[in-house]
């Protein structure tokens, strides 16, 4: 009986922690009643080499402003965060708060998972940020989903001593807004070919970074990813594949490296290490990340057929996940108004994600800098925002596999385009 | 008499209850991180699951895989890994054991260690060493290779729908044959050195003293390195999750990868399911196929 009473012991000593551990996490919920706790999950954005050092200070600052409310803070990465947001949202323990962008934010706002933002964009709001393009990007057409606070294009960056080299820097235009026709990119490739450079590295080998493959294939000959009420994704049109059947051409010489085995991290590090000419997935963030002292860095937009090009670009934001509590809705709005908002933080906020503020009002926060002056030039070249149409994520998964196919030759062109907004098309109904 | 077989049994009635108790944390994971989601899996994979819509669609799902063409390829190179890796980290582990138990204990440690080091170092560091061996312009393999006069240019080796599924294979054999030769090594440490001393006077051949003596007594290791290899080579994700994401041109898709893109990229909850149920359907025939073929021979 004494064993017995021992050996129950035991077991209850190795159970009652599961139910302390539910009871510990029960006690937040018990002061709740006092305070607010709302969850902020953070994607590696403001460039701090400490993930979530920024974050943290914007929180002592937030909650020392509104005392009835607590932020936890929990940072994700690119890699494995897109997953357990997934996982999180369909268990029904998804954050509060995320900071993101337009392409998956949309599509949970789409699918009913988030909270409407559309009181927070007023006509004082709209009035401030000015530009349809940018505020359109957060909305899926009837409801505002995503609180935007920067934004910045992504272009080309080129190996300046390499070009030089090669007797290629002839062919870009570094005057003015330094754009560029597809006829100089393509002289520019057989230059640095035949001085023994690789070109660039078209990388296809998954999802990571394919806007710069999109941008490269559409601005050759002026092709559009989608039609102007995003209801069809259009390469397979006479321009985008007259643009892919270039870029093919240019690989079977030897000018592109067909990159089948990287995605845009690792074009990047190629381009760091000085193993191909140039990249095309160049951005405010990259540039910052893959800045090497070994050479100079030159920023240019895509080459494009009548020398205008059309740019993709990041908009950073936020969005409030909808877990049926009105007072953490309440609480997560106040905090992304606050960090994108607040007098001093927005700015600071703005500065840390090294974007361009949306708000006018914000002034010039990068004054003196000649990059960014020249950055903010190519504003007038931003393109429709394609990223939150329906099928988004399929049309990406199609994409590179698209390239793969016709880099190594598995289809035609033609074939290739086609299936690939066949498959895309499909999930936009 | 009969007042003590009545405390007999309350003993082991007593005894009973406490195994079950030791038993009931363990069970109730079981139920509720194994059963349930299986069951969930089953029930879910007859609907359309996506994040906004929970439409019930009977059999449509495993109808519109068996006309993906991408699922079936997965599906071809899923069997690809399964027979090739399958058979060569079996013999090569045996071959590999029944040269190091016959050694010194120096050197079946040693063994032991240099195979078990991939197994124990994890899949990221192991997959980032093998990632700059198959690099496009800096890879230590194109560098033989063209020392060796065996190519003239850098290969893109995962880049490439001829090469990709077999730089797999070889990354994946590396990391499953550790465990299988510790496995091995233990078994014939095992088999009782008086029969096959006894056979070896009778005259009997090293070799068929492995095959009538040895190979027998280490069936019921070889039944279970069998059966995991297959489950683990059925399961193959993280691999193709790092290096190809499935590339390229499908060539190295494999079901578990097919399906985790399904739910995680597309939120196709419910398509996954049905490949994760076909998965499940196809590992339980193949094991059951290992068990009833190799189990006859099992002597114990």
């Amino acid at each position: 009986m004494k064993k017995s009473a021992i050996v129950l012991l035991l077991i209850a000593a190795m159970v009652m922690p599961l139910f302390a551990q539910g009871a510990k996490e029960a006690a937040p919920a018990a002061q709740s009643a006092a305070t607010t706790t709302i969850t902020w999950w953070a994607f590696p954005t403001f460039g701090q080499a400490v993930p979530g050092e920024y974050e943290k200070s914007v929180i002592a600052k937030f909650e020392a402003a509104n005392p009835g409310i607590k932020v936890k803070l929990e940072t994700i990465d690119f890699q494995s965060g897109p997953d357990k947001i997934t996982a999180a949202i369909e268990g029904g323990t998804a954050p509060d708060v995320l900071f993101d962008a337009p392409g998956r934010i949309i599509e949970y706002g789409r699918n009913g998972k988030l909270v409407s933002l559309d009181s927070l964009f007023t006509a004082d709001y709209r009035k401030d940020v000015n530009n349809d393009e940018l505020l359109n990007a957060c909305s899926d057409g009837k409801t505002y989903w995503m609180y935007p606070i920067s934004a910045s294009p992504f272009y080309m960056g080129i190996n300046k001593e390499m070009w030089e080299k090669a007797g290629a820097l002839q062919y870009v235009n570094l005057q003015g807004d330094r754009s560029w026709t597809t006829d100089n990119y393509v002289k520019a490739l057989k230059a640095l070919h035949d001085a023994g450079f690789v070109g660039g590295s078209v990388y296809c080998g998954g999802q990571g970074g394919d806007q710069g493959t999109r941008a490269l294939v559409t601005n050759l000959y002026d092709a559009r990813i989608a039609n102007s009420d995003f209801t069809k994704y259009t390469i397979d049109s006479p321009e985008g594949i007259k643009g892919l059947k270039l870029l093919k051409d240019l690989v079977d010489k030897k000018y592109l490296d067909a990159g089948t085995d990287i995605v845009a991290s690792g074009e990047l590090q190629l381009f760091s290490q000085q193993q191909i000419a140039s990249t095309i997935c160049w951005g405010t963030s990259n540039a910052k990340n893959y800045a090497s002292k070994d050479f100079t860095a030159l920023s240019v937009p895509f080459p494009s057929a009548d020398g205008k090009p059309v740019l993709e670009y990041l908009v950073n934001g936020f969005c409030v996940f909808d877990n049926k509590d009105a007072a953490r809705a309440d609480a997560a709005k106040k905090l992304i108004t606050f960090i994108c908002d607040d007098k001093s933080v927005g700015p600071e906020s703005v500065v840390k994600t090294g974007a361009f503020p949306l708000r006018s009002s914000f002034g010039d926060l990068y004054a003196g800098n000649d990059e960014y002056k020249l950055l903010a030039s190519w504003t007038k070249y931003y393109g429709p925002y394609y990223n939150t149409m329906k099928g988004f994520s399929t049309m990406r998964t199609a994409w590179w596999n698209m390239l793969q196919q016709i880099f190594l030759g598995t289809s035609s062109v033609e074939q290739a385009a086609g299936d690939y907004v066949t498959k895309a098309n499909a999930a936009v109904k | 008499m009969a007042v003590q077989k009545t405390i007999s049994h309350r003993i082991q009635r007593q005894q009973d209850i406490v195994s079950y108790l030791f038993m009931l944390p363990m069970f109730i994971f079981f139920i509720g991180f194994v059963l349930i989601p299986m069951g969930m899996g089953i029930v879910t994979s007859l609907f359309n699951y996506t994040m906004s819509d929970f439409t019930f669609v009977g059999f449509k799902n495993y109808v519109n895989l068996f006309q993906d063409k991408v699922f079936l390829r997965s599906i071809k190179n899923t069997l690809i890994i399964v027979v090739v890796s399958v058979p060569l980290v079996t013999v090569f582990s045996l071959w590999v054991a029944s040269v190091a138990y016959k050694s010194t204990s120096t050197v079946a440690s040693w063994t032991r260690a240099i195979f078990y080091l991939p197994v124990v170092t994890g899949t990221v560091p192991v997959v980032v060493v093998w990632k700059w061996i198959f690099d496009k312009y800096a890879g230590i393999l194109n560098y033989i290779c063209k020392g060796l006069g065996i190519i003239d240019q850098n290969i893109a080796w995962l880049g490439n729908q001829n090469t990709a599924i077999w730089c797999i294979l070889t990354i994946l054999f590396t990391t499953s044959v550790g465990q299988p030769i510790v496995l091995y090594i233990s078994a014939l440490g095992n088999v009782d050195s008086s029969i096959t001393e006894a056979a070896e006077v009778d005259g009997a051949s090293p070799l068929r003293t492995f095959w009538q003596i040895k190979w027998p007594s280490i069936m019921p290791t070889t039944l279970y390195v069998v059966v995991i290899t297959t489950i683990n080579s059925f399961q193959c994700f993280a691999l193709i999750q790092l290096l190809t994401s499935g590339g390229p041109v499908y060539s190295t898709s494999t079901v578990m990868y097919y399906l985790y893109q399904s739910a995680f990229t597309l939120y196709q909850y419910g398509y996954a399911n049905a490949m994760g149920v076909v998965l499940a359907i196809l590992i339980g025939l193949f094991s059951t196929l290992q068990f009833k073929t190799m189990k006859t021979n099992v002597d114990y």
